[in-house]
Formats: C-alpha cells, structure tokens, sequence
C-alpha cells in the first residue's frame, strides 16, 4: 500500500494584507504608522501583517466535517502575536473561515495554543492533546483547543515507566494509548485501570505528528516527510509512504486522518513568499498504490553469450514502495540481435518485474525499454 | 574475478555531505537493499535508484539474519532485534536471542559483520580476519569455526540459502560462500571490486556492492575470465590425414577452472595459406575449464605453417 496524492490546495489560508510596505529599515517600534511590532513583516517587500510562528494543532474535526489548524502568527499588531483558528472543508480544503480569520475573529486565546499541542481525533470522535502545562492528556475542545469541561484525561506521568509524551492517539473503546515523545512510539494498554506498556515502535525519523485513524491504527508522519501506518494494538508498521515532492525548505508536516473519507490530509507548513504571503498548503491523499517510478532493468543472472538472461526492474513509488498489479511491457531497440522471450510481464508485490532474454552465441550490445502505464483516475 | 553483469550510471549516495555508508543488507521481501550510513535509512535498489526514508540512532547495528532479512543488535541491551518487514526498522518488542547476551566484544560493527540465524540457533562471529566462531544462540557457548583465511574481515556476512552464508571482504573483494551448519567449511571463493559496502543478494544470488565512487555494483556467482591459455596439441606431433586433438583451457583471476563459456575456433593463414580443417568452430568449456577440438591436418601432403586461434565469446 501506498499513497495517492488526491489534490493540494497552495496556498491553503492566507495572512492579513497590510495593503503596503515600508522601505528598509523598515518600521520603527513607535513611528508614524504607530506601535508597530515584528516590523521586518512589513519591510519591504513583504506587506503582511501576519506571519506563521508555529501550528500549535492540525486534525480532523468530525461534527463539523472540517480540518482545523490552531496557528500561532507572528504579528504587526498588538501585542505581537496572535492566535487564530483555521477551518478547511474537510471536502475539497477549501478556507470556510477566510472573512472571519481574516477580520482576527478566529481568535482562540493563548492558553489553548501555549499549553495544548499536538491535538488530534481519538476514540468517540472527541479531540484529545498532550499539555505543555502539565504531564495530562486530555481531551479538549475543538475551537479553543483548551480542555474540555468535565472531559477525559490520563496522566502518563504516575504509570510505570514514568512518561511525558508530546503526541497522542488515544483509543478509549479498548483502553489503549499510542503516544511519543519524540522518536519512539509506545503503546500502554488498561490506561483505565492499570496501565501497561505492552510495545514500542521506533520510528524512522524525529516524529512531526501523530494521527488517529481508528481502534487499530494511527498514522505517523516525520520531519522528513515520511508518512507511516501503524497497527498500535499489535504493534506492528502497516506501511510506508511519504508525501508527495518533499521539499528540503518546508518548516514541518502535519498530519491528519480524515475518518469519513478514509484519507490522509497533510499540512505542509512552508516559508513564507518574499513578499511575506502565506504559503502553507493542503495536500489531500487516498491510501492506495500511486506508481513513481520504473527503475532501469539490471541483469541478474550471466551475461555470457547464448544464455538464458534474467533482468529485474522495480516499479515503485515515491518511498520506493512495491506497486503491484501494473503490466510492465518490455521492447528491444534496434538493431536487435537476440529475443526477448517475454515482452512483458506483471509485477510482484515488491513492484519487481522479470523479464527474459536470450542471448545470442555472440558478443552483442542490446538495449531494452521498460514501460508501463499508469491510470491517473 | 566475478562477473560483472551491471554497473550503474545512477549514484547511490547519501545526501548529507561528508556523510558515508556504514551497512548494507538485502531485504528479501523488498528485493532491494536496505543501506544504513551515518545519517541515514535508505531503499538501495539495484540500479542504484536511492529513496531515504528515516535517519538511524547509534543503539541499532545491523547484521545479516536468516532467510535475507536484516537485524539489529541494541549494544545497550545486548540483545537482537528482528526488522520489520515493511520499512526495515528494528522491531524492539521481540528478541532473537532472550537466553544470551551478545556483549560488546561479540557485537558486529561496521567493520566487521555478524550473522545470526535464530532458526537453527547460530550466531556467527569473527574474532579475526581468517576465521568465523560459530555459537549457539541458545546458552551461548563456541561450537565450531570456518578457517576462511580471506585476511581481511568480512564487512557483511549475508545469508545465501540454509546453512550458507557469504562474506565480503572491502578492501580485497575478496568473497566467499561458506557452510556454517552441517560442515563448515568455505564452499566458493570469488573476487569483486573494493567497494564502501556490499551484500548478498540471497534471491538471485548476486553479490551487489555499492563502491567508494557511489556507482551500485552487481556481480553473479559465475566467475569472469581473466587468462585463456594458448591451444596445446595432445600428443605435440601433427600429423595430416589425422583428427589432431587440440585444446585451451580458460581460467578466472585466481587460476579457478572456468566452465560452460563458448570458445570460438578458427584457422588463421600466415603466409602458407589455410592448411588444413577444424572439427568444430564453437564449442563450451568443460567442467575443468578446457575446450577440446580436432585439428584436421592436411590431406594432400602439403605442408606449412598455420595458426589456430581460439577465442572466448564476453
């Protein structure tokens, strides 16, 4: 299994426009234009009064059918930062919230973002985080990402081992925890009794987020932008993927699973344009095999005249996963000296593909083409 | 020498500068090759195609495991690990080896690899450059050895099929195939380009190296030729009106015997003209790496001189 990139929506949200820019140096603290803070987002040539600071939560939100995205900004205005909530149509990605977030009434105050993070759907389609102000996980409210009155929490912190983690899943039908702090995936069960935990999972990379899927499985995405399905309940890697163009300048990949549409949603947190815009973006993904590449036939077995010759290809994807069922058709360039005995061949569940050629009883040089096609829908 | 069926074009290189490859094992489930180095996991596929997907930590070292899939040993914990068969990574929630401990001296390292086969309950260590221990994994106690004298560490030891594993020297290439289960002892000898690292490919059984300039690197278990000997006439003495036995004999880097390559005969003039017949002009090498033909001399009692050749077909 794979990943296949749905569509992307770039820029997913954009900042609030300054309409104008003042030349280097820029701004003065207190100036003509009044108290104005972070004044290199206004130098120009950038002229936005906003700026990404950090993603403090991304998920999906179920009762309302939305991906929401708690942003820390980076701002002109008072008092220099600002915390807005962002919604996407959880459908198309689509800003549902543009006028509002826009107009800074998205506001959700400080305490959610400062001291939850890493929030994401569990179990029951509540919202659950891990705490920067204390060693709880808890469930919290979707808006405001503060906990949720009277709501769930566990405390890893009083089980043994004694555990702080950053990310969560939590599955509370059968009692299950997945969680990380940052290269380690641990799975505790009876977190409603007596806690244990029963696993781990060292993950490839530091993780960048966490993502419940359901009962059995979470998804993992790292700073590199390696994607990975999870089984938390055996525990065992269910596959490996990663997102589509990983780009070496994006800030950070969060991750999140869309429960009704059974997809992936990535937000891809980028540097901002020159000019200072937003360019963070929404990249939407179906678990199935998307073919990347075909890689170049290499013979496996003697290249002695009149033999028998085996050459393997892979056709795999952008992890270099294995894509199968692809027909892989192969075709002998001219001039063609000796035959190839099947001009195409199906591949295996690694993506490898065989092809057979007999050689003639003399010294000759051939070249053989790989293709295949690829649906796009 | 082996024989090389392919070099890549492709560089299979990490991408962190100054960054190197550490380790490399076949994965028999991917058909690829899982390489670690200092900053990074990657997919190797044989074309040197590279696709990086996690970043190791110093707790994990790999060595070769039984059936082509890798394993790892925590140098913390002394024990080893399984890989996951999907991404290759350490699977810490089960242990190869819960009744001994591997300790620090008995661990591999990047220099020089061990192997661990938890279905017969082997571990294979080398305590020097010519010779491997055998221990049983069970209560860790020295069974037997391999006297290889290779005189140089195997930098991988790889599983080929059961109770076989191959050993691949870096700097000499030297390679081998060797028994460690019903009677130890080396099985084949070989010889591949000094490489960074390398492994074996247990599927197709290749060995595959990926080499100080980054170009992946696949070699087949046949040996390549390196010398062919002149032809030499059993008994000397030609005579016409006679079948003249004439034979050469092809042999690898090692003076190694060199069977099943086609030889092809031929009858070259020197200034007395074409003398004489051949009986075959193409035939195969034998087990012992001689091709055998029959010069037929000349039946009008003329005489003269004329050359065969023989040539091997690459």
């Amino acid at each position: 299994m794979s990943l296949w990139p749905l569509n992307t929506v770039a820029p997913c949200m954009e900042y609030v426009d300054n309409g104008s820019c003042v030349p280097p140096p820029g701004p003065p603290l207190w100036g003509p234009l009044g108290l104005t803070y972070n004044g290199q987002l206004i130098t120009c040539p950038k002229h936005y009064r906003q700026s990404t600071n950090s993603v403090a939560n991304f998920f999906y939100e179920p009762g309302n059918d939305r991906i929401i995205a708690h942003i820390v900004l980076n701002t002109t205005y008072w008092p220099s930062w600002d915390v807005q909530r962002y919604e996407f149509n959880a459908e198309d990605g689509a800003w549902c919230n543009r006028e509002e977030a826009l107009a800074r009434q998205a506001w959700i105050g400080i305490w959610g973002a400062a001291y939850t993070r890493a929030a994401t759907m569990g179990s029951l389609g509540k919202i659950y985080a891990c705490r920067n102000s204390e060693t709880k996980i808890r469930e919290v409210s979707w808006e405001y990402a503060e906990p949720a009155t009277n709501g769930w929490w566990v405390d890893p912190y009083t089980w043994n081992p004694k555990s702080i983690y950053g990310y969560a899943v939590v599955n509370r039908i059968d009692n299950l925890l997945a969680a990380a702090a940052n290269w380690t995936l641990d799975c505790w069960r009876n977190i409603g009794t007596t806690p244990e935990r029963f696993a781990q999972l060292r993950l490839p990379n530091v993780l960048n987020y966490l993502a419940y899927e359901s009962r059995n499985y979470c998804w993992v995405i790292t700073q590199d932008g390696v994607i990975l399905k999870a089984d938390y309940q055996i525990p065992r890697w269910e596959m490996i993927s990663t997102v589509q163009n990983p780009e070496v300048d994006a800030l950070k990949y969060f991750i999140t699973y869309d429960t009704k549409r059974k997809r992936v949603v990535v937000f891809r947190q980028r540097p901002d344009a020159a000019d200072g815009a937003c360019q963070h973006q929404l990249e939407f993904y179906y678990p199935m095999v998307k073919a990347g590449q075909l890689t170049q036939p290499v013979p496996v077995t003697s290249l002695k005249a009149g033999n028998h010759i085996i050459l393997a290809a892979h056709l795999i994807g952008d992890a270099g996963e294995g894509m199968t069922p692809y027909t892989v058709a192969g075709e002998m360039i001219s001039p063609v000296e000796g035959r190839l005995v099947t001009p195409f061949s199906g591949t295996e569940l690694n993506g490898r593909v065989c092809l057979q050629y007999q050689a003639p009883n003399e010294a000759c040089t051939e070249t053989l083409k790989l293709g295949v096609t690829v649906e796009e829908s | 020498m082996n024989e090389k069926v392919f070099e890549s074009a492709k560089l299979a290189q990490p991408v962190a500068t100054g960054d190197y490859w550490q380790h490399l094992c076949y994965v028999s489930t991917w058909d690829a090759f899982l390489a670690q180095s200092v900053h990074e996991w990657s997919k190797v596929f044989r074309d040197g195609t590279k696709v990086k997907f996690g970043k190791p930590s110093g707790s994990y070292t790999p060595l070769g495991r039984v059936k082509g899939f890798p394993a790892y040993w925590n140098q913390w914990t002394f024990k080893v690990y399984p890989a996951f068969e999907i991404n290759g990574l350490p699977n810490p929630n089960e242990v190869l080896n819960p009744n001994w401990d591997i300790s620090y001296s008995l661990g591999p390292n990047s220099v020089s690899s061990r192997f661990i086969d938890d279905i017969n309950q082997v571990y294979l260590h080398q305590p020097t450059a010519n010779r491997i221990d055998i221990y049983n994994l069970g209560n860790g106690q020295r069974v037997g050895e391999i006297a290889h004298n290779a005189g140089e560490y195997f930098t991988s030891l790889a599983w080929v099929q059961p109770g076989q594993v191959a050993g691949l020297c870096k700097t000499s290439g030297k390679v081998m195939v060797m028994d460690y289960l019903s009677s130890p002892r080396v099985l084949v000898t070989g010889r591949i380009d000094p490489f960074k690292v390398a492994a074996y490919d247990s599927t197709f059984k290749l060995f595959f190296s990926i080499g100080t300039d980054h170009k992946t690197r696949v070699y087949c278990g046949e040996l390549w030729p390196n010398g062919l000997s002149v032809p030499v006439f059993e008994p000397a003495i030609v005579y016409g009106l006679k079948g003249n036995r004439v034979r050469i004999r092809l042999t690898g880097q090692d003076g190694e015997p060199l069977s099943g390559w086609w030889v092809n005969w031929e009858l070259e003039d020197v200034g007395s003209g074409i003398i004489g017949s051949l009986d075959k002009y193409g035939n195969l090498t034998d087990a012992d790496g001689y091709a055998s033909n029959l010069y037929i001399g000349p039946n009008d009692g003329s005489t003269g001189q004329c050359k065969i050749k023989a040539r091997v077909v690459l």
